[in-house]
Order: C-alpha cells, then sequence, then structure tokens
C-alpha cells in the first residue's frame, strides 16, 4: 500500500506529468504521419531521456509508442497508407469503412478499442508479471538462453514475408552483435583494427538507421502520398458502445491474442495485428463482409495491438528480454536510468513498478480525448509535405545519434545501418528480426557459452531442467511453425501462408 | 535496389563463410573448448544454410510482393537519390566539427528539402528555422556538445 502511494506521488510530479502530455502529442504527431512507425517514434525519443528522472523516462517511451500505435490507424483509415506496421492489417477493411461514409465509425472503432486493449494489456501486466517474476527467481543461464532465443524465433515469425529471410535477418543481427570484445572471453572480434567498432554496436544507432533513415531513403525515391481532404467529422464515439457490446466475444479475444503475443519475447504488435485480424475473419459469423467495410476484424485487430503492447513488457522487465523492437528501446532506457531489469525489480523497486502501471493507465485514458482531437485535426497535421518533415528527421537522426555517445562515429553507423535498412527491406527482409539480433546477440551468447561450460559441452542439460524443456520445445514450435504451414497448404491444396490468410 | 533472390541469398553465403572462417581463427581460451570461436562459427554456418535456401528460391510461397512503386520521380537516376540521406549524414561526419552544427545541418535539410521535390522557397526558410530549433532543444535544453564552429548560436 504504501508502495502504491509513494507510485502515486511518483507519477504526480510535475516533470512527470509534462512528460507523459508532450510525449503524447509527439506520438500522436509522428505515428500518423505514413511511414514513420512507432519504433522509430520511440528511437528518436532517446537522447530526450537521458535528460529526465527515471520514472518520466520510462513514460515517455510508454505513453509516445502507444499513441504512435494508435494513431497509425489515422492515415491508414482516410488514405489507405498505415502510419504504422501495426495498422497495416486492417487498413484495406478501414479504408472501406470510409469509402461507405463510415470514417468516423472506423476512427472511432480505432481509438476506443486501442484504449481498451491497452488497459487490458495493462491489467494483464499487472496480474502476470509477479508471478512470472517468482518463477523467474529461480531461472539459470539454461533458461536465459531459451527464453532469448525464443524471443530471436518469435521475431521471425514475420507476416508476409519469408521465414527463411526472417531467419537470415536475425542471424545476421546476431553476427553484428559479435562484433566488438563483449563477449564471454573479452577477446576482440571482427573489429578490422578499428578502436571504435571494439565496444561493439550500439543498439539505438542501428535502430535509428534501420527505422527511420531507411524511411527517409524511401521517400527519397517513391512519390509522395495524396493530401488528405478536408472533412467533417461526425461524432466519433457514438456508436463505439453499440460496436463493444456488439462484438464483445472479438473484442476480448483480440485483447487475449494481443497479451499472449505480446508476452511471447520477440512478437511484437504487428504480428498481433495480423494474427488477430486472421482469428477474427477466421471465427466470424459473417465472414463473407469482411474487406467490404466491416468493422469486426478492426475492433478485433484493434484491441490486439494496443494489448500487445502492454504486455511485451513482461519479458521485458522481467528478464531483459525485449517483447518487440520497442520494448528492445526501453530496456536500454531502464538500464541507463538504473532500472535494470530482473526479477527483483518487482520486489526492490515496486513502487516504480506500480508507477509504470499507473502511467500506462494514464496514457491509455488521455489517448481518447487527444486522439479525438487529433482526429479532428489530421487533415491539417498531413498536409504538412513530407518535403519539411523528413529532412528535420534526417538532422534529428544525426544529431540524435551524435547524443547517444557524444561521438561521431555513431553518426557513421547511423548512416551504415540506414542503407543495411534500405536494402534489407526492399528485398523482403524483415528488419525488425535484425534490430532484435543484434539487441540479444550478446544476451544469447552470454548464456549458451556460460551453459555449454557449465555441462562441459553437454547439449543434454539444455533439456533437461523442466522449465528449460518446454522453453526448448516452444523454440522448436516457432522455429517449424512455416514448415508446419507449408506441409498444410499442400495438403490442402491452396495457398493459405500465415500473412496472406488475413487479406 | 531491387536484387534478385539468387544474389542476396549468395551474398549471405560468402557472408556466412567469411564470418565462420574469421571466426574459427580467432584464439582459443586455454583450458575450455567453448571459447569466443563457437559462435560466429554457428551463424556463419547458419547463413551460409539460409544463404543456400534462400538462393534456391525456397520460401518464396510466404512473401507478399511489395507494391510497385508508380513512376520515376521528377529527376533522372531517381534510384540514385536514395543515396542523398547517407550521404548527407557522411558529410554530416566530415563537417560538422569544422562549420558547425548550425551551417552544417542548415546544407543537410536545404539539400534533404530540394532533393526530396520541393521548391527554394520552402527549402530556404526550413533550412535556416529546422536547425535553429534542433540546436535549441538538444544544445540548450538536453545539453548536447554540439559543436559551435564558424556560426555559434546566439544562445
Amino acid at each position: 500500500m504504501i508502495d502504491m502511494l509513494e507510485a502515486v506521488r511518483l507519477v504526480a510530479a510535475p516533470d512527470v506529468l509534462i512528460a507523459i502530455l508532450a510525449s503524447a502529442i509527439y506520438g500522436l504527431v509522428v505515428g500518423s504521419l505514413p511511414g514513420l512507425s512507432a519504433t522509430m517514434a520511440t528511437a528518436l525519443l532517446v537522447p530526450v531521456t537521458f535528460w529526465l528522472s527515471p520514472i518520466a523516462a520510462v513514460a515517455t517511451i510508454i505513453t509516445a509508442s502507444a499513441m504512435a500505435i494508435f494513431s497509425g490507424d489515422i492515415p491508414g483509415c482516410l488514405l489507405r497508407i498505415p502510419g504504422t506496421p501495426a495498422s497495416a492489417a486492417y487498413t484495406d477493411e478501414a479504408y472501406a469503412m470510409t469509402r461507405k461514409g463510415q470514417a468516423e465509425m472506423a476512427l472511432g472503432a480505432g481509438l476506443w478499442f486501442s484504449a481498451i486493449g491497452g488497459i487490458v494489456g495493462t491489467l494483464s501486466l499487472v496480474l502476470m508479471a509477479p508471478l512470472l517474476a517468482e518463477m523467474a527467481l529461480s531461472f539459470s543461464t539454461f533458461e536465459y538462453f531459451w527464453l532469448a532465443f525464443l524471443g530471436l524465433m518469435c521475431a521471425t515469425l514475420v507476416a508476409r514475408s519469408s521465414p527463411i529471410k526472417a531467419i537470415a535477418s536475425m542471424l545476421l543481427g546476431l553476427l553484428i552483435s559479435c562484433i566488438g570484445m563483449e563477449n564471454p572471453a573479452g577477446t576482440p572480434r571482427f573489429t578490422f583494427g578499428l578502436t571504435d567498432l571494439l565496444g561493439g554496436i550500439e543498439p539505438i544507432p542501428a535502430l535509428v538507421g534501420v527505422f527511420a533513415v531507411s524511411e527517409v531513403m524511401r521517400a527519397m525515391i517513391t512519390p509522395e502520398p495524396p493530401p488528405l481532404p478536408r472533412r467533417k467529422f461526425g461524432s466519433i464515439l457514438a456508436n463505439q458502445w453499440k460496436l463493444t457490446k456488439k462484438y464483445q466475444w472479438p473484442m476480448w479475444r483480440g485483447n487475449f491474442i494481443g497479451i499472449i503475443i505480446g508476452v511471447l519475447p520477440g512478437a511484437g504488435a504487428d504480428m498481433a495485428a495480423w494474427v488477430s485480424y486472421a482469428m477474427s475473419k477466421k471465427f466470424s459469423k459473417e465472414p463473407e463482409k469482411f474487406g467490404t467495410g466491416h468493422p469486426e476484424g478492426l475492433v478485433e485487430a484493434g484491441a490486439s495491438n494496443n494489448a500487445s503492447l502492454a504486455s511485451g513488457w513482461v519479458p521485458s522487465l522481467l528478464f531483459g528480454i525485449p517483447g518487440d523492437t520497442i520494448t528492445a528501446i526501453a530496456i536500454g532506457v531502464l538500464y541507463m536510468k538504473g532500472l535494470n531489469p530482473g526479477p527483483t525489480l518487482f520486489t526492490e523497486r515496486a513502487s516504480s513498478m506500480y508507477a509504470l502501471y499507473l502511467i500506462f493507465i494514464i496514457a491509455n485514458i488521455i489517448m481518447i480525448p487527444l486522439g479525438i482531437v487529433m482526429i479532428r485535426i489530421a487533415a491539417t497535421v498531413l498536409r504538412a509535405p513530407r518535403a519539411s518533415v523528413m529532412p528535420v528527421i534526417l538532422l534529428l537522426c544525426a544529431v540524435g545519434a551524435f547524443a547517444t555517445g557524444s561521438n561521431l562515429f555513431s553518426v557513421l553507423m547511423v548512416a551504415a545501418f540506414g542503407c543495411i535498412g534500405f536494402v534489407m527491406e526492399r528485398n523482403g527482409y524483415p528488419v525488425a528480426a535484425l534490430v532484435l539480433g543484434i539487441v540479444m546477440g550478446t544476451m544469447v551468447e552470454q548464456n549458451f557459452i556460460t551453459s555449454l561450460i557449465k555441462s562441459d559441452g553437454d547439449i543434454l542439460p539444455f533439456f533437461e531442467r523442466p522449465v528449460s524443456g518446454v522453453l526448448a520445445a516452444m523454440t522448436f514450435g516457432a522455429l517449424l511453425w512455416p514448415v508446419g504451414i507449408w506441409i498444410w497448404n499442400r495438403t490442402q491444396g491452396r495457398r493459405l501462408p500465415a500473412g496472406t490468410a488475413a487479406r | 535496389m531491387q536484387l534478385s533472390d539468387r544474389v542476396t541469398g549468395a551474398v549471405l553465403m560468402a557472408l556466412g563463410a567469411a564470418a565462420a572462417l574469421a571466426g574459427s581463427r580467432l584464439p582459443a581460451v586455454p583450458g575450455q573448448d567453448v571459447g569466443p570461436a563457437a559462435f560466429p562459427l554457428l551463424i556463419g554456418s547458419g547463413l551460409i544454410i539460409c544463404g543456400a535456401l534462400i538462393a534456391f528460391g525456397i520460401g518464396r510461397s510466404f512473401e507478399v510482393p511489395e507494391e510497385p512503386a508508380a513512376g520515376p520521380g521528377p529527376w533522372r537516376l531517381g534510384g540514385l537519390r536514395a543515396l542523398v540521406p547517407p550521404v548527407l549524414l557522411l558529410f554530416y561526419v566530415l563537417a560538422s566539427e569544422r562549420l558547425g552544427f548550425l551551417i552544417t545541418g542548415a546544407i543537410m535539410v536545404f539539400i534533404a528539402t530540394l532533393a526530396l521535390g520541393a521548391r527554394p522557397r520552402l527549402a530556404v526558410p526550413l533550412a535556416v528555422v529546422a536547425p535553429l530549433l534542433v540546436h535549441l532543444a538538444f544544445y540548450k535544453l538536453l545539453r548536447v556538445p554540439l559543436p559551435a564552429g564558424l556560426l555559434s548560436a546566439p544562445w
């Protein structure tokens, strides 16, 4: 109880409240610009968090990412261009509703069910985290190895892309993480004689390069999206209660799937949205209406992607293993702020954890009024020509990378990773898998080598402990999942791959 | 930069082979079987396998082709314009110490804005205002030591 009051005091501090409000507006604007993803919005925030108090720093990340995931629905709905990858699953559906003259309902559903998903996801975080924390106390390097490996495998389950290319991206990320002397033996590897590489590749410049610079590069060669037609919106929340009652069951299923996918290390909001949309279509009473402007899939997937955002913090806070690319950034910030992830975080820093839950709830509640304002002014915001936004983003990339280490080498890294990300994306290699490989590589290797040394080079102990056995089974399940789908398609004689099932 | 799967697969295979080879040459830790060589070796062989599978087109059925980008941009050599952002970042690395943040930033923003097809009417004011605002936020508020160079900010 004292912890709870302390948490309220922490969150009510003026700097935290200002941070929440400012990052909410930032997240809403950046998320709504086509091509600028929630991950990018968060990555560019990192230099700002250096100068904030720990709670305010975490608050900016939580709020900005939640807002950006919602506001990605706005251009998706009005222009058929998803603002963030997490809204791509139901963009066609939302646009079809707009064409039927139901833009208010589509945007309202995005907002309302995003907020509900976010709150339900937070509740799952509140309930699940302490239970798992108790279990996590008994984890050894074997379990940590499997957890991190499971995260890597889940990161390769990306919709709409070849699983082999995803695995290749992940391996490339692992290879990049080998650079430097951050390995169990402390031997410099792949440094090519450069002292700047001895410390390894920092995740933040890599993230900024892959997600932001490559997007600016893309903007250079793609035509400018059409301006948004100015329109008057009717009441945004008018029909949402009716929708909530009508599609109660899909909504809960969306929340549930989102939570599960979020908790799995490595799989994030975009995966949750794709899976939920496909589920919704499969179990709907009227699947023929999907794709013609039917709100059911919107309800389920909109709730799902925001629910996964909150529950993605479970593996991050407990094990330091990111649930998705956004929490991969958050983990870096947590370490920097002395809130090192681990099971003891919940016992020793309980008030900080409660504060984190409170911020989640606040962020999802203020999302509704701020989201309504954003929808109403979206036409004006999206009118800003891309030629004025992208150069500023580029400048922020340079300054942000410089700020993380006050050295120009990071700026060089940002440019290099921009090129890598651009080429990979053009050729169908998912970049999120690369980033998670870079972030988790050191951890996987550390636990793998330590476990091998403990077991004297024997593989068997990796499977002997009950929890590590289960985790191993899940990992191989994730690895063999695409093979299963492939065999299923072959025997069924029709093509229904994981991603396209959602179309 | 659309490359065929054969090319990217071959590149990955070469990279994997190089990683495995370079990894296996790393000095072992005396008295231990597994050392710094184990992990690069594993990753390298994984990359070789993946590269081969990709080159043979396995897993293609899962891919959803990207919608083809509409027509060429306003300039010719359209594809090369993608290199403008990394080149500008390189310029920042080389020039910011000498020219200072404000001038370097202004040049970057100006060129990037023009490359995106805007008129000088937008590019010039943006190149003046954006670096000033970024400098104010990062130097004044966040205390990032941005280089002053030739032109120092009024604050």
